[in-house]
């Protein structure tokens, strides 16, 4: 099921982030009922808007360093991004799935 | 085409996953469906030493899914993180549209939605949710380990959750706007005593300042009408709950701070329309006194049905 979405270390997140083109990373953790809320309705909205944004995910608790340099302190926190830069609000802790797929619609939107 | 089933109970909290434990025993086919994981509250708070049963306390997680795993047991089905985008809860059979693509029907309906984590209002605080502010921490706390931080609240969740705290942060500092808590008395002690712990008694949060993450906390003295800013690392925030009546605006009584008036049944004025737990008006709100409402609101159902068939 989780074809549409990639788990990333945090080592690889520069090369993740595509230079070109609209991407969305899920920094999440284990003991979070709101990131386990979020898991299929990522992979879901994964599905339909295959080819067109890039589904990425990363597990916190391995990437601390990460998390502090793009200042991530709550779990789930959605980025998103275009050519390689982080645009628009980030969206954090209980995620309904039709505000996702507004922003997903906007990313893709223009 | 719609899935039928005798009841649809939307929330599957303490009082949801009772209704449908009773319900599901009674062989009423029975879907409870949540916009997240089972559990409700309790799935968030880190341990629970009051719901009979379990001596050595409970973590929240744990008790929460044995909740729905009882209730899954007796054959009710629990659909996890799905959205209502369509309800019509008045009509003889309620129909609602789950994530605008799956359609079910019941003609009970108990609506236990429970309460989320009231915000304060003040400024920064939605910029920094996620840089530095939390509602929940279970999910947070891990964030914070060996850093600084602030507990806004001095009630039951507030004082139990910094304790929990404790265990990453260096120190927790308490800005409550009385000079007590107002939570049990042994958790109240055991806070006092703990080494990490500070409060700012008689204080209360005006902003909460910084860059691109939170870095400081203004309050102010409620005595002496003083401001500071006190530099932070993050801010957990307990200050209570408000209702989710959302499905119910315009279709039942509402008291004036949002909660739903029902009978001692859980009865509204909508026939086969039921509320149970902490969305209902009444004067305390635990996993003891949801799981009766849920209950009541399942007995109460099956009476209903059995009086449709009659
Ligand atoms: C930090 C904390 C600690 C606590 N500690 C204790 C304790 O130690 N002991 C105790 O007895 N009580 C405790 N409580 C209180 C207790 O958790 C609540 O009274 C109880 O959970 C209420 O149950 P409920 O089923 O009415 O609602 P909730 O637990 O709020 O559950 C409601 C459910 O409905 C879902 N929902 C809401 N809206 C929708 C919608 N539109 N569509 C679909 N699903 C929806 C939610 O996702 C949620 O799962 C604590 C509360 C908190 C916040």
């Amino acid at each position: 099921m989780s074809g549409n979405v990639r788990e990333i270390q945090q080592s690889e997140y520069e090369q993740a982030i595509p230079a070109k083109g609209a991407a969305v990373l899920d920094f999440f953790s284990t003991e979070c009922p709101p990131c386990e809320a979020l898991a299929p309705k990522f992979e879901a909205l994964a599905e339909q808007f295959a080819g067109q944004i890039q589904f990425l995910k990363i597990f916190r608790q391995g990437s601390r360093e990460l998390a502090q340099r793009l200042g991530v302190s709550g779990s789930p926190t959605l980025i998103f991004y275009r050519d390689g830069a982080e645009v628009g609000p980030r969206l954090t802790g209980e995620i309904k799935r039709s505000e996702l797929k507004q922003r997903l619609s906007e990313l893709v939107g223009g | 085409m719609a899935e039928r089933y005798d009841l649809i109970v939307i929330g599957a909290g303490p009082a949801g996953l009772a209704a449908a434990i009773y319900s599901a025993r009674a062989r009423v086919r029975t879907l409870v469906l949540d916009e997240g994981v089972p559990g409700g509250q309790v799935k968030t708070t880190h341990k629970v030493s009051n719901y009979p049963g379990f001596p050595e306390d409970v973590k929240g997680a744990e008790l929460a899914r044995r909740f729905a795993e009882q209730a899954e047991r007796f054959g009710a089905t629990i659909a996890r993180s799905v959205e209502i985008t369509r309800h019509d809860l008045r009509s003889d059979v309620k129909e609602l549209e789950l994530d605008e693509e799956r359609v079910v029907q019941a003609p009970a309906v108990i609506v236990a939605t429970g309460a989320k984590p009231r915000e304060l209002g003040l400024e920064g605080e939605r910029g920094f949710r996620g840089r530095g502010i939390s509602y929940c921490a279970t999910c947070d706390g891990a964030y914070f380990e060996g850093k600084s931080i602030h507990v806004i609240g001095g009630g039951n969740s507030a004082v139990e959750e910094s304790l929990f705290l404790t265990q990453f942060a260096a120190q927790v500092t308490i800005v409550h706007q009385f000079d007590q808590f107002q939570c049990e008395a042994g958790t109240a002690d055991e806070a006092l005593a703990n080494p990490k712990i500070k409060v700012l008694w008689s204080h209360e949060p005006r902003a909460f300042l910084g860059g691109d993450a939170l870095e400081r906390l203004a309050v102010e003295d409620l005595k002496t009408r003083t401001r500071q800013e006190l530099a932070s690392d993050g801010v957990f925030i307990f200050v209570g709950m408000v209702p989710q009546t959302e499905l119910l605006r315009g279709l039942v009584p509402l008291s004036p701070q949002g909660y739903v008036e029902t009978d001692e049944s859980m009865a509204t004025p909508v026939p086969g329309l039921y509320v149970a737990g902490d969305i209902r008006v009444k004067r305390f709100r635990q996993i003891t006194t949801a799981v009766a409402d849920g209950t009541i609101a399942s007995l109460a159902v099956q009476a209903y049905l059995r009086g449709r068939k009659a």
